[in-house]
């Protein structure tokens, strides 16, 4: 599903390189559950942006999905990760103006679905979350978790293969957290491919596999996978 | 995607409602000062008889004497009644009218009222020239111009108030101490400005038309002074009274020809030539080849019809305009700059950068809609406070479809102008960078 192969990415200004992953080798096997992990400025964001095509990388090789990456144009890229990324963020990142049906809907809009289509799949998406009855709402009107579901629900919404979250309990309180975990493994059990980063090594743990990343390097297997490899060095 | 644009516009007008209102009114603002001075400009240099307006021409012979002082180089505005006289005889073209202006007192049959009157005295050729529209009755024939009939054409205001709602062609009103039969009554007619009979220095440009037309011939047998510009130049009549003004070289006439083709103009101009030549052999016209034949665009540019003051409020107005668009930059990069997270997310969820350029520009779109129907409210203030300065360019300075959708399109064409920075610079968001700092 994600195949790294020397992946790095560096940030350069004119006075400073920094290396933020360095020739990171890292596999993900259709409908995993991986954890990422790591202590803050460790790369995980970095490398969580560059799987989700938010970021280009500075040498390496990178299939999402069996599609090289690399050299594609801004559009392409747009619609690839409309096409097979769900992105869950630890901030919801709900759009304030739009109730929860048009929420769920702005990435149905772009990959161009007709309005019984959208209806369809926003019912679909919003059901599975348990907030069918709210779609009027708008995301100030829930609590957290409540938001977070309707992330999940607006990730969910274009069946994508891949679902990328970042801190997803990061702002939920346990209760909530643990709402959430157990929806992200029911969805994970439906066959969807999910890459979680956290720094919570609790809810690393409920993942089937860890990578760990330290100082953007991949340090450690935690199951000796073969489909994970650290280079060192 | 382009309902959902508008609709993602509309609500975005609710979004920060302080920034969208100052952005509504200076766009409303700056387009309906540009708007209204336009509109002025626009009703001021219009072409009021497009269709035929390059067939209509007025002749203008110089009969200035040589070196005369003051001499701007142009032949006036006026010609002699010698040079009508030949110009009528020699009966070029499809149409031709020679006319001036006298002013006189009406005397309604059945009434004591004495109203003061303008009138202008043409051929019987004047109203199909300039297409006078008629209530009732029309002009008069061509015989009436021989025997110098006492026909009249009246307005439709005359013919109320000298003959209330009864019917006013055939009945006869009392002009110059004689009896003329009301032949016609004109009805709407009102063209901005009064090409037909311009006389540069006279403010009346776009005032209300004459009220009555008479026979030329009638006013030259009953010797009707002219009321208005007369010009002697050189030694003036060498005999007093009337006779003597018709026989002397002072200008105060004007002289219409309509030409069945706008390509016969080189034709007639040749004849104006031949008549010029014919008179400096008798010895007129040393300055003669000035003489020239103006159509009525031409005509109203020499009328300076359209003041530099005019164009340069116009400038001054755009001027405004460009300041009201810059502030709008401003504001729109304000407000989109609020929107650069929601810009991430919707870039993280699979739009493009054109898609989101498209948004964004709908938005401003939207707000130039909303600052052009203000715009329009105060374009009609605008207008009113412009025609407050003078009664003739009320006449000119009104509202109308063509203003109305002009300042409408003008408010959304600098809306949009002005979302071109701010939605290029949203395009520009990063989508990794606003998700992490969300």
């Amino acid at each position: 599903m994600l195949s790294m192969r020397k992946l790095s990415k560096v940030y350069r200004t004119h006075m400073i390189e920094t290396h933020a992953l360095r020739e990171i080798d890292i596999e993900v096997g259709e409908g995993e559950f991986v954890a990422v992990t790591g202590p803050s400025g460790s790369g995980k964001t970095t490398f969580l942006n560059i799987a989700g095509l938010l970021e280009d990388f500075s040498s390496g090789e990178f299939l999402l999905d069996g599609i090289n990456v690399h050299g594609l144009n801004d559009d392409a890229r747009s619609r690839l990760r409309n096409q097979k990324i769900g992105f869950i963020f630890q901030g919801f990142n709900l759009i304030a103006d739009l109730n929860l049906f048009d929420n769920v809907d702005v990435p149905l809009r772009y990959r161009g679905f007709n309005s019984a289509e959208r209806r369809r799949r926003i019912e679909a998406a919003l059901g599975k979350v348990g907030l069918a009855s709210r779609m009027k709402y708008y995301p100030a009107e829930l609590s957290g978790g409540q938001q977070q579901r309707v992330a999940i629900a607006r990730a969910l919404a274009g069946e994508p293969r891949l679902l990328l979250a970042d801190e997803p309990t990061g702002n939920l309180d346990s209760q909530m957290a643990r709402g959430v975990l157990e929806l992200l493994e029911q969805i994970n059990a439906e066959g969807t491919t999910i890459v979680m980063v956290t720094h919570d090594l609790e809810l690393a743990a409920r993942a089937q596999r860890n990578v760990h990343i330290v100082d953007g390097q991949v340090s450690d297997l935690d199951h000796g996978h073969v489909t994970l490899r650290s280079v060192l060095g | 995607m382009f309902s959902y644009y508008l609709r993602l516009g509309l609500s975005s007008l609710r979004r920060n409602p302080l920034l969208t209102a100052l952005m509504v009114l200076t766009l409303g603002v700056g387009v309906a000062a540009s708007m209204s001075t336009f509109a002025v400009m626009r009703a001021m240099s219009g072409d009021p008889i497009a269709h035929k307006s390059d067939r209509l021409l007025v002749v203008q012979v110089d009969n200035s004497p040589a070196g005369e002082r003051n001499d701007r180089g142009e032949p006036s505005d006026h010609l002699s009644w010698l040079d009508a006289k030949a110009l009528l005889a020699n009966g070029d073209g499809l149409r031709r009218s020679a006319m001036y202006g006298v002013g006189t007192v009406a005397e309604p049959p059945d009434s004591d009222a004495r109203l003061r009157v303008q009138g202008l005295a043409v051929g019987a050729d004047f109203f199909a020239m300039f297409e006078v529209p008629f209530d009732s009755g029309g002009g008069w024939t061509a015989e009436d111009d021989e025997r110098a009939a006492n026909r009249v054409v009246i307005t439709r205001a005359l013919a109320q108030k000298s003959f209330g709602a009864q019917p006013a062609v055939g009945r006869s009103l009392r002009l110059f101490d004689r009896e003329y039969e009301v032949s016609g009554v004109i009805g709407d007619w009102q063209p901005q400005p009064r090409y037909y009979w311009l006389e540069a220095g006279n403010g009346n440009l776009f005032g209300e038309i004459e009220d009555l037309f008479f026979p030329l011939n009638n006013a030259l047998s009953i010797e009707e002074s002219p009321q208005g510009n007369v010009s002697c130049s050189g030694e003036g009549p060498t005999e007093p009274g009337y006779r003597g003004l018709l026989d002397s070289e002072c200008v105060f006439m004007q002289f219409w020809v309509e030409l069945a083709d706008a390509g016969d103009r080189d034709a007639y101009a040749d004849r104006l030539s031949g008549h010029v030549a014919s008179q400096k052999q008798l010895g007129r016209l040393p300055l003669g080849e000035r003489s020239r034949l103006l159509d009525v665009r031409e005509w109203m540019v020499a009328q300076r019809v359209l003041g530099d003051d005019t164009r340069l409020q116009v400038l001054l107005a755009f001027a405004f305009l460009l300041v009201c668009i810059v502030n709008t930059v401003g504001l729109l990069l304000a407000k989109f700059s609020q929107h650069s997270g929601e810009i991430g997310v919707r870039r993280a969820l699979g739009a493009t950068r054109g898609q989101v350029f498209q948004q964004y520009l709908m938005q401003a779109g939207v707000v130039g809609i909303v600052g052009g129907l203000l715009g329009v409210g105060l374009t009609f203030v605008g207008l009113w406070l412009v025609g407050q300065q003078s009664a003739d360019i009320a006449q000119a300075a009104r509202m109308n479809p063509t203003t109305l959708l002009l300042t409408l399109a003008t408010a959304v064409a600098a809306a949009v102008l002005a979302g071109l920075l701010p939605t290029w610079r949203a395009c520009q968001v990063t989508p990794a960078v606003q998700l992490k700092t969300q």
